[in-house]
């Protein structure tokens, strides 16, 4: 009886100290993990949407709330006024959650690019849709009728991948409702 | 149906678990100069590696991530999949003696199989839903015990033939696996 | 202090894994596509192995016997995760290129070995320098392994390009095949290289160290059975 007390004694002890010290490091290295994944993930996929900046669009980076969802935006600045917004939104892909980081123009309102940032798909077929023809299409489209052209809309699906490409094209049109309510609130400036 | 048989195709031979994705290779070396032992080793493997996927899976969405420990994940999974080991051994030596008395000394090796604890990684890298994920861990299990009955076949063949001193035992079984693993390339082209 | 040395230095040379002790092959095989990657895999092992040996050496008089392993692993486990979290925070390229290699830690053969073999017997600094030169001997042999497919494979070393003109890169050599291949080589080579000194000694030839089960301390107990 007693053996097994020592037993659970010292063994809870053990996982109880590493848990704390864990717990700890974890808040200390949070900050930095955020700010290296921008940097390593994000980062490519926002300097391929956003149109000419001189400013870091990372460090600027602000938290809106958005119908009730937290939208985290990168802004372009030229001359210290916002030009451009960019933000990420995901759709339903073949193999799990596509995200896309889609930017915006916003003196005339029109999509300046997407990028994908994350991606699980079956190599060699949803893969496609990061290719270049793909994603340029989305590139100076007007924010209205987003849409795959079976469905109505001017978007070329890429062949063979029509959940991948379905899954982006619902993300571009999950970040153009988001971006209508938040150039309301842009309006007032960034800061 | 077309998907999980497309993922068990992949598994076992596009991404064989040994041959492509370099997982669990000390026992696919350490057991394989036996055919019978091979065979043994492998229904364990394939075995646990079912039922660690499952468990983990549901560690990982209805403990850790609700706690918002995902941090974690290491040290929670090798806990399990240890505690797991355990008990299966307990239980088989109780209940199935027969099963036990060919499957249970192996069963100790399989807590530091990095392929159990690699599979019940992957699943969640990949974000597979519970079904799509212990699935993937029998294909996966499947495709270990092919390699390992497969080298072990070579092996015996071996064992009989004159061979340099330098290059018997350890190193002509890591050339063979090499040259089978080229072979498992050939299926790259597959899907 | 002839002790901590011989206690350091035998993971250098004599027991060099893995190639003398053969542990580890998952890490080996896996992450050697370059010498950056086997040099940041190593240096992880190193802070995990020496760190996990000192902690068990203190820990070693208060551990029942009944549980050492669970307490082995709790042990290891925290470590890999705070390597997870100090990788991310200040080396996520190498977080990336690693993927799940780097929780793998946990499980490679040599951690718990050596708490077995090792920390669990011996004092702190001994073990502590048992766990530092295993580990080194272990980025050893990782780096180079990677600088030789990175070199074969792509005509670089270090990312930096070093091959003539005309080279054909060895594509073979950065996949899986490859890794097996040259390691079976390598390990053949040294099996050779010491026949030799034996041979020259009048000593009796030896052939390759097989897959060290009787070191680690869960498979301990599978070879007894």
């Amino acid at each position: 009886m007693k053996e097994i007390l020592n037993m659970m004694i010292v063994l809870a002890l053990i996982c109880g100290i590493s848990g704390v010290t864990l717990a700890v490091l974890k808040q200390t290295t949070a900050p930095i993990i955020e700010e290296q994944e921008l940097t390593y993930v994000q980062a490519p996929a926002i300097d391929q949407v956003l149109e000419t900046h001189d400013n870091n669009p990372i460090k600027d980076r602000k938290r809106f709330d958005v119908d009730g969802r937290s939208v985290m935006v990168f802004p372009a600045m030229s001359g210290g006024r916002v030009t451009g917004v960019a933000f990420e939104t995901s759709g339903k892909g073949y193999g799990g959650n596509i995200g896309v980081m889609v930017g915006f123009d916003l003196k005339s309102d029109t999509l300046t690019g997407i990028g994908i940032t994350t991606l699980k798909e079956t190599p060699g077929l949803g893969m496609r849709v990061t290719e270049h023809g793909y994603t340029t299409q989305f590139k100076g489209h007007p924010i209205e009728a987003v849409a795959l052209t079976r469905n109505g809309g001017d978007i070329q699906a890429v062949a063979g991948a029509t959940i991948s490409s379905t899954g982006t094209v619902f993300a571009v049109q999950q970040a153009i409702a988001i971006y209508k309510t938040l150039k309301t609130q842009l309006a007032g400036g960034w800061s | 149906m077309q998907e999980y048989f497309l993922l068990f195709i992949s598994a076992i031979f596009v991404n064989n678990i040994v041959l492509a994705q370099y997982l669990g290779n000390c026992p696919f070396i350490g057991t394989s100069k036996d055919t019978g032992v091979a065979v043994g080793m492998g229904s364990a493997v394939v075995f646990v590696m079912f039922m660690a996927t499952g468990l983990t899976w549901l560690v990982q969405y209805k403990l850790l991530v609700p706690m918002g420990i995902g941090y974690l994940q290491t040290l929670a999974f090798i806990l399990v999949i240890a505690a797991l080991v355990q008990f299966v051994e307990m239980f088989l030596k109780k209940m199935v003696p027969p099963l036990y008395k060919s499957l249970g000394i192996f069963l100790p090796l399989i807590t530091t199989n990095c392929a159990v604890m690699g599979v019940a990684l992957i699943v969640q890298r990949e974000e597979f839903g519970l079904v799509k994920s212990v699935m993937f861990a029998l294909a996966s299990g499947l495709g270990f015990m092919l390699a390992l009955v497969l080298l072990a076949g070579i092996r015996e063949r071996l064992a009989v033939r004159r061979l340099p001193v330098a290059m018997r035992g350890t190193p002509i079984g890591l050339v063979m696996a090499g040259l089978m693993s080229l072979a498992f390339f050939a299926f790259k082209g597959m899907i | 202090m002839s002790r901590l040395w011989k206690e350091f230095s035998k993971g250098l040379w004599t027991e060099l894994p893995p190639f003398r002790l053969v542990l580890g092959l998952c890490p080996t095989l896996a992450v050697t596509k370059t010498a950056d990657n086997g040099l940041g895999m190593g240096l992880a092992v190193v802070f995990v192995l020496a760190l996990s040996n000192l902690m068990i050496s203190l820990l070693r008089k208060i551990i029942p016997a009944k549980v050492r392993i669970a307490c082995f692993i709790v042990v290891a486990a925290s470590l890999v995760v705070a390597v997870e979290l100090l990788m991310q925070a200040y080396a996520y390229p190498l977080y990336q290129q690693l993927g799940i290699f780097v929780p793998l830690i946990v499980v490679n053969c040599i951690i718990l070995g050596r708490a077995e073999a090792f920390a669990s017997k011996n004092g702190p600094l001994l073990s502590m320098a048992d766990g530092a030169g295993m580990g080194l001997g272990f980025t050893m042999s990782l780096t180079f392994l990677g600088g030789l497919r990175e070199l074969l494979g792509s005509g670089a070393i270090f990312g930096v390009h070093v091959a003539w003109e005309g080279f054909q890169p060895l594509g073979l050599m950065v996949e899986a095949p490859g890794a097996f291949i040259s390691l079976g080589v390598l390990l053949a080579l040294m099996v050779f290289v010491q026949n030799l000194q034996r041979k020259r000694r009048g000593l009796a030839l030896v052939e390759a160290p097989g897959h060290d089960c009787k070191s680690c301390g869960c498979c301990g107990k599978a070879d007894n059975a």
